[in-house]
């Protein structure tokens, strides 16, 4: 009898913890310290009860991506906001997305928005290289070749590109530097590795704090990450490469509403808010200081701009990217898991 | 044995426990069993094996002279440093491989795995060895003590504990060949340490044939149940050896000259093991790298500066993450609670069946749910319960309360079942006579004698619950947990934060046991 005493209140608060059927719900791939005060403010204006479920560090997206597939005879989930857009073009790929014109949306240059408006991108990061400037010139530091160059050995790393951003950017390599060029690269990691001349971290964060304190000189990360070491004080700088090349990957944030949401039209008033340019230029503004994709979205003088003369970005046919991801990373893990 | 008790243990593990397994299992074809093996993964395998008897070779060094000093000997502390020595099991391997990776930055690849991996898991040796080395007759221990002294001593019971030690070890060995995160972290500089594990964990993205991960982590299923089982032989003979009847409790060994150098060893161990962490943790709390950096200011005015960023670091983690501590540690006490009725029922099961090997068959289906990789469990829960008509109870805290009682009963189920196998069934056998239903007697009499291994399986599966993510990951109620936002602040730099939300989630996991232990009369017992 004791011992039913005591499960009681357990029992009773568990109870309770199942709460009535949310108004919305959200699965966001981006840093939870970002998109939550956003994500609040938009169920206080909308007096809307919205619940939403984040990814973490390690799994990379992945384990939303997967509960979507998984959850698909019963969706839970409404609105996906993911901090990449390979994934969300795979689940497009997949049938997995409905198609939404987001009128808020109609400003984003169309290279950032799929021709059947199943996600829109907005907000993005560049892939760039994070230089320690008190053991390199980023001066010295221009493309991703430089990466091989046997002066920097041992001086230098990315992430294993099995996941996240490196796996995007890598498989997007594919399809602007063609094949036998892409896949050289990767042997070149590869083998660097093994030569102890590259290091393969298990994360841009992981690399960002390498090169931060001073372990590594530079290397492959997402502008958010360098803005983070940047704000701690590190003497580090940010170098956007390829600009006589191929020009630096941008990886937009996507937002998709899933194909068959429970609540669609609180999904759509959600894309509808998020997508607005305020947003954009507050996302800039935050420590995770996004690239707007509009022109003319107000930002800090130090994150530059998605189009214009400014910066040379890789022209990537992200529609590819998706449809390829899987093969992609299989191939990838080949080549890099063993 | 009551059989409707039985019964309804028996479902409810197949309900929580096998059932997500199996409708895993189902979705193996044919073809992806052909593509199981080939050089690559048989390599990764053989880095995996390596990786676990390295781990397995240091948790036994370290772990059974551990055991033997803070169990047995007049070694100083040595009360505290057996508390202490055990919270190493209560860290995230990764929160080890983060503090090592920074005080020893050229200390890399697969030895530095293993060194983390195997700081992580002595504990269990220990624990092990240690009750082992209690369980010596006293009378045995002094026929020694008169023919040889300490090194007789050692030389008769070093036989005896080490098939308790041994078990520990296969433990060690089972954890560590599921380890993904610390081989991967530890090489993030030079030549990249690949294990089996990052395999299943890759091929959960291969969706165009759903049964290829499931068929990937068969090998891995097998050599960790390849452990399991000899650890559950091993824990038989090494729990039960050395009693018999008219036991006399041994007395404390002194040491003489090698009292003070073996308190050296014995605290170097719980440093390097928990206290390293923890001041690690408590430096970054204070984000007192950055403070250090700054040549202006004078060291009083570093440390008045780290005292402040810690207050304003453990203030934030406490209001971020009050809501999510609050529901990790109702979902851990739901689970440990709702398994200790488990362990009891299945516990006395397996050592009273009527055939051997229908109890032992009971205890491999128990070890199943912890061998499976957790993302296998996990995806396996939500093919399970995301249905129309279980939707309510999959979006609910109880959905959360499932999947870790599934996962960890098997703490409770077989720290029962040792402690039956040393219950004198002659008490059950004078309750029948007396009319006792099978019922009553476990109540009655089976329950009130286990009741310490009941609280130490609680505290098990407390302590797991409260660690786990890679298994909740994909299940919604979880994602509202401490450990899950611990790992979502990972990335973004707010290393304070997050060393400070880490040691707040430390505390919470270390308090039930450090309670029980300080005001409890009754003391856990891993083993009888």
């Amino acid at each position: 009898m004791k011992s039913l005493q005591a499960a009681l209140p357990v029992a009773l608060a568990l109870l309770a913890s199942c709460g009535a059927e949310p108004d919305l719900r959200i699965y966001c791939a981006l840093d939870m310290v970002h998109s939550e005060p956003l994500i609040q403010r938009f169920a206080e204006e909308t007096g809307l009860d919205v619940e939403v479920d984040f990814d973490v560090e390690a799994t990379k997206t992945v384990g939303l991506v997967n509960r979507i597939r998984e959850e698909q005879g019963r969706p839970r989930c409404d609105v996906f906001w993911n901090n990449e857009i390979a994934h969300t073009v795979a689940l497009a790929n997949e049938g997995l997305l409905r198609s939404y014109d987001s009128p808020t949306a109609a400003d984003i240059p169309e290279t950032f928005r799929d021709p059947d408006r199943r996600w829109t991108g907005f907000a993005a990061r560049a892939r760039v290289f994070i230089v320690n400037t008190e053991l390199a010139d980023p001066a010295e530091i221009r493309g991703m070749d430089d990466l091989f160059d046997p002066k920097w050995a041992g001086k230098v790393g990315m992430a294993r590109p099995l996941t996240g951003t490196t796996l995007t950017h890598m498989a997007a390599l594919f399809t602007t530097v063609g094949e036998a060029r892409a896949e050289e690269y990767l042997r070149a990691m590869k083998s660097s590795n093994e030569n102890g001349q590259l290091d393969l971290t298990s994360g841009n964060a992981t690399l960002m704090r390498k090169v931060r304190d001073g372990f590594l000189a530079w290397g492959w990360t997402d502008t958010d990450d360098y803005y983070v070491a940047r704000e701690a004080g590190a003497p580090v700088a940010v170098v956007y490469p390829d600009q006589d090349g191929v020009g630096t990957l941008l990886i937009p944030n996507t937002i998709c509403i899933t194909r068959d949401a429970p609540h669609p039209e609180a999904a759509e008033r959600f894309v509808d808010w998020v997508l607005r340019p305020e947003i954009e230029a507050e996302l800039a503004r935050s420590r995770t200081m996004q690239i707007p994709v509009r022109p003319d979205v107000p930002r800090p003088d130090h994150v530059p701009g998605a189009e214009g003369d400014e910066l040379k970005y890789m022209e990537v046919d992200f529609l590819r990217v998706g449809a390829e991801l899987v093969e992609r990373q299989a191939a990838f893990q080949e080549m890099f898991l063993d | 044995m009551s059989r409707p008790l039985v019964a309804l243990a028996l479902a409810a593990l197949v309900v929580t426990g096998l059932a997500p397994l199996a409708v895993m299992l189902l979705r193996i074809e044919g073809a992806d069993l052909a593509g199981i093996f080939d050089a690559r993964t048989a390599s990764l395998l053989g880095r995996t094996l390596l990786l676990g008897i390295g781990t397995a070779a240091m948790a036994l060094l370290v772990g059974l002279p551990f055991g033997f000093l803070v169990a047995r000997t007049d070694v100083p502390g040595a009360g505290v440093l057996r508390a202490l020595g055990v919270a190493p099991l209560f860290f995230p391997p990764l929160i080890l491989a983060m503090t090592w990776c920074v005080l020893l930055p050229a200390f890399r690849g697969a030895p530095a795995a293993i060194f983390v991996l195997g700081l992580s898991t002595f504990p269990l040796v220990a624990v092990f060895s240690a009750r082992a080395f209690e369980r010596v007759d006293a009378a045995q221990e002094e026929a020694a003590l008169l023919c040889g002294g300490l090194r007789a001593v050692l030389r008769m019971e070093l036989p005896l504990a080490l098939p308790a030690a041994l078990c520990g070890t296969c433990l060690a060995f089972a954890f560590a060949v599921n380890d993904f995160g610390v081989p991967d972290y530890v090489s993030s500089v030079g030549v990249k340490f690949n294990v089996y594990a990052d395999e299943i964990k890759f091929n959960w993205s291969q969706i165009r044939r759903p049964g290829k991960p499931v068929a990937t982590a068969l090998p891995l299923i097998v050599l960790t149940l390849g452990a399991l089982v000899p650890a559950l032989a091993l824990r038989r003979r090494g729990a039960l050896a050395t009693l018999g009847h008219g036991f006399r409790q041994p007395g404390t060994l002194k040491l003489g000259a090698w009292r003070w150098p073996a308190f050296a060893f014995a605290a170097a161990v719980v440093l390097l093991a928990a206290g390293v962490p923890v001041l690690r943790l408590l430096w970054e709390a204070a984000n007192m790298p950055a403070h250090v950096r700054d040549a202006d200011a004078s060291p009083g005015a570093k440390l008045a500066l780290g005292w402040s960023t810690l207050r304003e670091a453990f203030g934030l983690a406490f209001e971020k993450a009050r809501a999510d501590l609050r529901r990790s540690l109702l979902y851990a006490a739901a689970a440990a609670a709702a398994c200790a009725p488990l362990g009891l029922v299945l516990g006395h099961a397996i050592e009273r069946a009527r055939s051997r090997a229908a109890g032992r068959a009971l205890e491999l289906a128990c070890l199943l749910p912890l061998a499976a990789p957790a993302i296998l469990f996990g995806i396996g829960i939500i093919t399970l319960w995301n249905h129309d008509a279980t939707a309510r109870f999959y979006d609910s805290g109880w959905m959360a309360v499932v999947l870790l009682a599934g996962r960890f009963a098997v703490f409770p189920i077989l720290i029962c079942a040792g402690a039956a196998a040393s219950f004198d069934r002659a008490l059950e056998d004078a309750a029948t006579l007396s009319g006792a239903r099978p019922a009553r007697r476990l109540g009655a009499i089976v329950a009130p004698a286990l009741r310490g291994s009941l609280v130490a399986g609680f505290v098990l599966v407390f302590v797991f619950a409260m660690r786990d993510l890679d298994s909740a990951i994909l299940v919604p109620a979880m994602n509202k947990t401490a450990i899950f936002r611990v790992f979502n602040g990972v990335h973004f730099g707010r290393d304070s934060y997050v060393a400070a939300l880490s040691l707040v989630l430390l505390f919470a996991v270390v308090t039930p046991g450090l309670l029980w232990t300080l005001f409890a009369r009754k003391r856990l017992e891993v083993l009888p």
